[in-house]
């Protein structure tokens, strides 16, 4: 029979495609590994190195924090609804802080305070350095009393040194263009030379604006951080925290490349077009749990689902399901239909 | 083969075997089995592996992946064996007039005009009530069907009581202590300048109608005086270089969360109407045809922010009944 | 066997005779013809998925604390709506991979009536006697973005209880009855008696499905009892239909094309992920997101709401806002009328009142062409327009200019849309007749001298394929000899 001879030799044909699908599917799985992607660990530690000069009083470095999200193989079975109906208890996340290693436990001070968040004096031996720095870099426009110019360049005096590091930490100052908003870009300092500039400038006005912070986010609330970032945050940098433009050219920039540091100074001193937050409107406790809950969620989101798609919402989904969706599946109706 | 007749009842002569419109479109049907076969089997093995991904409870990806293959695999084979190894034809049927014939439309219409006619014309009496007691029990059902669903808005702005019924009041009174979402009370010293706070009256935290942005304005440098209140007839409205909008967008009710604290403008994050904070939060751009109503506030004996009075119009989207 | 059972079948139901004329039927073989089947098979999906995901998620605003599995909402109060939501996504196994693709199933439904309907309007399919089928069609239409905008608003999260807000507001601009619509639909003032989950979830789960399903009936009811329209070609006339039988060929691609769109789908919620409601939160309403948009088919209601200029009329005691009213209320009632009444209009305009079997070229009909071409123009812009602040943002524009752009280009896009559609249709049906040949591609080369000269392509396999005359779908196929058997043909016989 034909039908007999075809599939004989059809069975000899096969066997290598089919046992090649096979081997490609296991050892995908055993690479990939299984569920159990999903119970990444979320480390903060050394994400955004490419910004972090040899000295940073962020905890980016200070201590290897490790966030493990359940995974749900653990739990689907046996708890079917893992959220208690009714209850008042605030579950603490499953924080756990692992020991910082003994060299950043040597250079960096954590604070042990329960804020998890305090402002640091520069040393004095910071001013002198600083001080050449500034000339050479900042005085063209800023002046050399740093008092600005008119039209030109704010005046810095009162500003203090975690404003200041955080614009040159950030690679914003110097500037690139004068016209338009300052851009991130990489900083043109190492974290010693950032930190000089500040102790210089804060020394001109001895104990007036903001200090730089250190933030330890090791301990802190990651849903009381979400809160507040909804609250307060998420109305200009979007939700996923990915900015967005803003009035007169003005815009909100993305936080995903932010350390913890630039993200207090950045609620404290109000650069720009933000509003200034003090320590009445958001506290120090709050100011850590937002500033954890950028770097350790808006930073590593749980893209469960897939590709994120940037995390502009349903603009991007639109985009994918009409060009991708329908068009993929237009593709297939041409296959096979009729073409002429 | 127009020796064959065109549209028969019943059965059709038999086709031949080898007849050219039963014969598959692909030049070489084993080959092409052969492919469709495999397509098959990649689909089995997707969906055996689905099986498995689900069994070792794997992730999403691995999931989606296993299912998309066995079903790619599955439906390209079985597209393949009906797109080339299935007799293609053309083969052809006629269209039949689908409507009816004359007699019988002549028919239907005499059944509804005189045969029906003849009932209502003889009746009209029963014809009235009936018509009249179905209007009346459609209007009737309507009641429970709509009415029920909520209570009627409230007619005028005297309404005082819950928000929930009114649209022209909110829970703001004279003296409402400035509360934030979580109920710590707001003192003068709590912002800085260029600060900006959402707060509600106490015991009301979170209600949507009562929410309102409380912005200490900015200052144009550090050591400028601060910014005077240019509202028209509300410049007495802020206390201390605080000024308190309700916050909620007189477009589409969307909080207006967004402060650049420079140019001095909030701006609505759903349809980008842009508000002059310094002229009383008139709309610059956009949408938004009003400005956001402003509430009085001033400072009690022990530093605490407190209601001066309500506000003197209805917060949020315009509706018809608003004067 | 089969004979033995049918005949049981037929004693007690009589399926016989309808059955064979069923599976005897014909379709015309195009690939345009499939776009349909996309939405019938999205739609099949959606109740699928939809009934999946019913068993997990809990229409209710009642506040809870949240204990799941995602750390970072642990000890958030949030509804019980948005807690099962994310409770599916993690917690019950292939939940999310369902909950994605019913998501994408929405998206892709939608846009496949839309492309589905482009093809039905500029081929003149919804002439005489199909009328009745294109109203019908644009009723689902109507009623997949409704109950689209309902399941979007379901999970209760940030960026869903922001559209609930919206839609309250536009409610609350319609004159005279708006508020009260507004407080009998949502229980009271915003943000309600927390009756508006599950109201919605009702809305959305029974009553437009059931609507939607009955629709869908009478849809493919229509189909099979009008026939299909075919594009005129050889051996196609006004009275007869020419393509392949529904058994065994159409019903084997059609199940094929069923598996692929599925796989589509599913490859979609698994790899492209759509609404993270975990990333959101919970929806409170003095909280917002920068950047919120609605999904797509609720886009050009969103960009129009954008574009208005603010005018807001007042008087007599009565405030009618205009820059909602108009953009929200008043343009999706008259394109939605415009589609509706579109038969009716071309019937008038034209005085045609024949029926109509053979579809048009778009090019022979080039002021229909141009007007269908206007309105996706006008459409797709107001749809661009709703991402106003993405693309200024994207592109590093000032949001007013953005803003102005669109104000602009909206109301003379449609235009000029209008003008390049006619004379592209009147310069392609002066180019001359051709219809069923199969294009030749044109080849540009570069001859040893350097020149360049364009010769039509070689020719590609099938393209002298002259097609058979058509012949009526016969019953009964002679048994021959095995050695005339086709591998994978027709050989199963009945004698």
């Amino acid at each position: 029979m034909t039908a007999d001879r075809i599939r004989r030799s059809l069975g000899a044909r096969l066997a290598a495609p089919a046992a090649l699908v096979g081997a490609v599917a296991l050892t995908g799985l055993v690479v990939f590994g299984t569920g159990t992607a999903q119970a990444e660990t979320t480390t903060t530690a050394g994400s955004t190195s490419a910004y972090e000069g040899p000295v940073t009083t962020s905890t980016n470095l200070a201590g290897g924090t490790t966030r493990t999200t359940p995974t749900t193989s653990a739990t689907s079975l046996t708890t079917p609804t893992a959220y208690g109906a009714g209850t008042n208890a605030v579950a603490q996340p499953a924080v756990a802080t692992a020991l910082p290693s003994a060299e950043a436990a040597a250079r960096y001070e954590a604070p042990s305070n329960q804020d998890g968040l305090y402002y640091r004096d520069l040393p004095d031996a910071y001013i002198a350095p600083g001080q050449a720095l500034y000339a050479s870099n900042c005085a063209s426009c800023h002046g050399t009393q740093a008092n600005g110019k008119e039209g030109v360049a704010p005046n810095l005096l009162g500003l203090g040194a975690g404003t200041v590091d955080f614009w040159v930490s950030t690679g914003r100052m110097p500037l690139a263009n004068t016209s338009a908003q300052a851009t991130r870009k990489p900083p043109r300092f190492n974290r010693t030379q950032t930190l000089q500039i500040a102790a210089y400038v804060q020394s001109l006005t001895p104990g007036q604006g903001t200090k730089v912070p250190v933030v330890n986010t090791a301990s802190a609330d990651l849903e009381a951080g979400g809160e507040l970032f909804t609250l307060n945050c998420a109305a200009c940098h979007t939700i996923s925290g990915a900015g967005d433009m803003l009035a007169q050219g003005a815009y909100a920039p993305s936080l995903h490349l932010a350390t913890s540091t630039q993200i207090v100074e950045a609620i404290r001193s109000g650069p720009g077009n933000m509003p200034h937050f003090g320590p009445g409107n958001i506290p120090d406790t709050e100011a850590r749990d937002i500033a954890a809950y950028v770097v350790k969620v808006l930073q590593h989101p749980q893209d469960s689902g897939g590709y994120g798609l940037g995390g502009i919402g349903p603009v991007g989904e639109g985009f994918v399901g009409l060009l991708i969706g329908v068009g993929a599946l237009m593709a297939i109706c041409f296959w096979i239909g009729d073409r002429s | 083969m127009s020796d064959r007749d065109p549209i028969v009842e019943g059965p059709l002569p038999p086709a031949a075997l080898d007849d050219p419109h039963l014969q598959p479109l692909a030049k070489n049907p084993g080959r092409t089995e052969g492919i469709a076969a495999l397509s098959m089997i990649v689909g089995f093995l997707g969906f055996l592996g689905f099986g498995f991904t689900y069994w070792i409870n794997a992730s999403t990806q691995w999931l989606a992946l296993t299912l998309g293959i066995g079903m790619l695999g599955l439906g390209a084979g079985v597209i393949a064996w009906g797109k080339y190894l299935m007799p293609q034809g053309p083969f052809v049927e006629e269209r039949h007039d689908f409507h009816s014939t004359e007699p019988e439309r002549k028919a239907m219409t005499a059944v509804i005009t005189e045969r029906g006619g003849m009932v209502i014309k003889r009746r009209k009496l029963l014809t009235g009530l009936f018509a009249a007691g179905s209007a009346v029990m459609g209007v009737v059902l309507l009641f429970p069907l709509i009415r029920s669903l909520g209570p009627k808005p409230a007619k005028s702005e005297q309404t005082f009581g819950t928000t929930d019924n009114s649209l022209y009041t909110t829970n703001w009174r004279q003296g409402s202590l400035v509360t934030t979402v979580d109920g710590r009370q707001v003192r003068v010293d709590d912002l800085q300048t260029g600060g900006v706070l959402t707060v509600f009256p106490r015991g009301h935290e979170g209600a949507s109608a009562d929410q309102v942005i409380l912005i200490r304005l900015a200052e144009l440098g550090p050591n400028d005086p601060p910014y005077q209140i240019e509202a028209p007839g509300k410049t007495e409205w802020g206390v201390q270089g605080y000024v308190a909008y309700s916050k909620l967008c007189t477009h589409l009710g969307c909080p207006v969360g967004l402060y650049q604290q420079q140019t001095q403008q909030l701006v609505c994050p759903c349809h980008q109407s842009i508000f002059n904070v310094n002229a009383g939060c008139v709309p610059e751009f956009g949408p938004a045809a009003r400005p956001l109503p402003m509430l009085p506030i001033t400072v009690d004996s022990q530093g605490r922010l407190r209601a001066n009075g309500t506000f003197n119009e209805a917060v949020g989207p315009g509706f018809w009944e608003r004067p | 066997m089969i004979d033995k059972s049918l005949r049981w079948i037929d004693d007690r139901l009589g399926i016989a005779k309808g059955g064979r004329t069923f599976l005897d039927k014909i379709f015309p073989d195009h690939w345009s013809f499939m776009l349909g089947e996309i939405a019938l098979y999205s739609f099949i999906l959606l109740l699928a998925t939809g009934v999946f995901l019913s068993l997990y998620y809990v229409p209710s605003a009642h506040e809870i604390v949240y204990h799941g599995t995602y750390v970072p909402l642990q000890g958030q109060r949030v509804s019980e709506a948005y807690a099962s939501s994310v409770s599916l996504s993690f917690d019950v196994r292939t939940g999310l991979l369902m909950r994605q693709a019913h998501h994408w199933a929405a998206d892709i439904f939608l846009g496949s009536i839309a492309v589905h309907m482009a093809r039905v309007f500029f081929t003149g399919a919804f002439r005489k006697p199909r009328e009745f089928n294109w109203l019908v069609g644009v009723s689902m239409l109507i009623l997949g973005i409704v109950n689209g905008f309902l399941g979007y608003s379901l999970p209760d999260d940030l960026v869903s209880g922001t559209g609930i807000r919206i839609a309250f507001s536009i409610i609350e601009s319609i004159p005279v009855v708006g508020s009260y619509l507004g407080f009998f639909l949502f229980g009271g003032n915003y943000p309600g008696s927390g009756v508006i989950i599950p109201r919605f979830f009702t809305i959305h789960v029974l009553i437009v499905p059931a609507l939607i399903v009955g629709l869908l009936a009478a849809h493919l009811g229509l189909l099979v009892k009008q026939k299909h329209t075919q594009f005129p070609g050889k051996g196609r006339t006004e009275k007869n239909v020419v393509g392949t039988p529904m058994f065994p060929t159409f019903i084997a691609k059609t199940t094929g094309f069923l598996f692929m769109s599925t796989a589509v789908t599913f490859l979609l919620g698994g790899f492209a992920q759509i609404n993270p409601v975990w990333q959101f939160g919970q929806y409170q309403p003095y909280q917002i997101s920068y950047a919120v948009q609605p999904d797509w088919y609720m886009g050009w209601l969103d960009g129009a709401l954008r574009i208005m200029p603010s005018w807001e009329w007042v008087g007599w005691g009565h405030t009618l806002p205009l820059m909602v009213f108009l953009p929200a209320v008043v343009f999706p009632g008259l394109i939605f009328t415009i589609l509706m009444a579109w038969p009716f209009i071309e019937t008038a305009w034209t005085k045609d009142r024949e029926y109509h079997n053979l579809l048009d070229r778009p090019r022979d009909r080039p002021k229909r062409t141009a007007a269908g071409a206007a309105m996706l123009t006008l459409l797709l812009m107001v749809f661009f327009a709703s991402s106003t602040d993405v693309l200024a943002n994207f592109f590093q524009l000032p949001l007013e200019a953005v803003l102005w752009f669109f104000r602009f280009v909206v109301p003379l896009s449609p235009i000029v849309a209008y003008y390049l559609t006619y004379k592209i249709c009147v310069e392609m049906r002066e180019a001359g007749e051709d219809v069923g040949e199969r294009k030749r591609a044109l080849v540009v080369k570069r001859t040893a001298e350097g020149e360049y000269i364009t010769e039509p392509s070689l020719p590609r396999p099938g393209d002298g394929h002259v097609e058979l005359d058509a012949i009526p779908l016969p019953t009964f196929i002679d048994t021959a000899g095995p050695e005339l058997a086709t591998p994978g043909g027709v050989r199963r016989v009945i004698r």
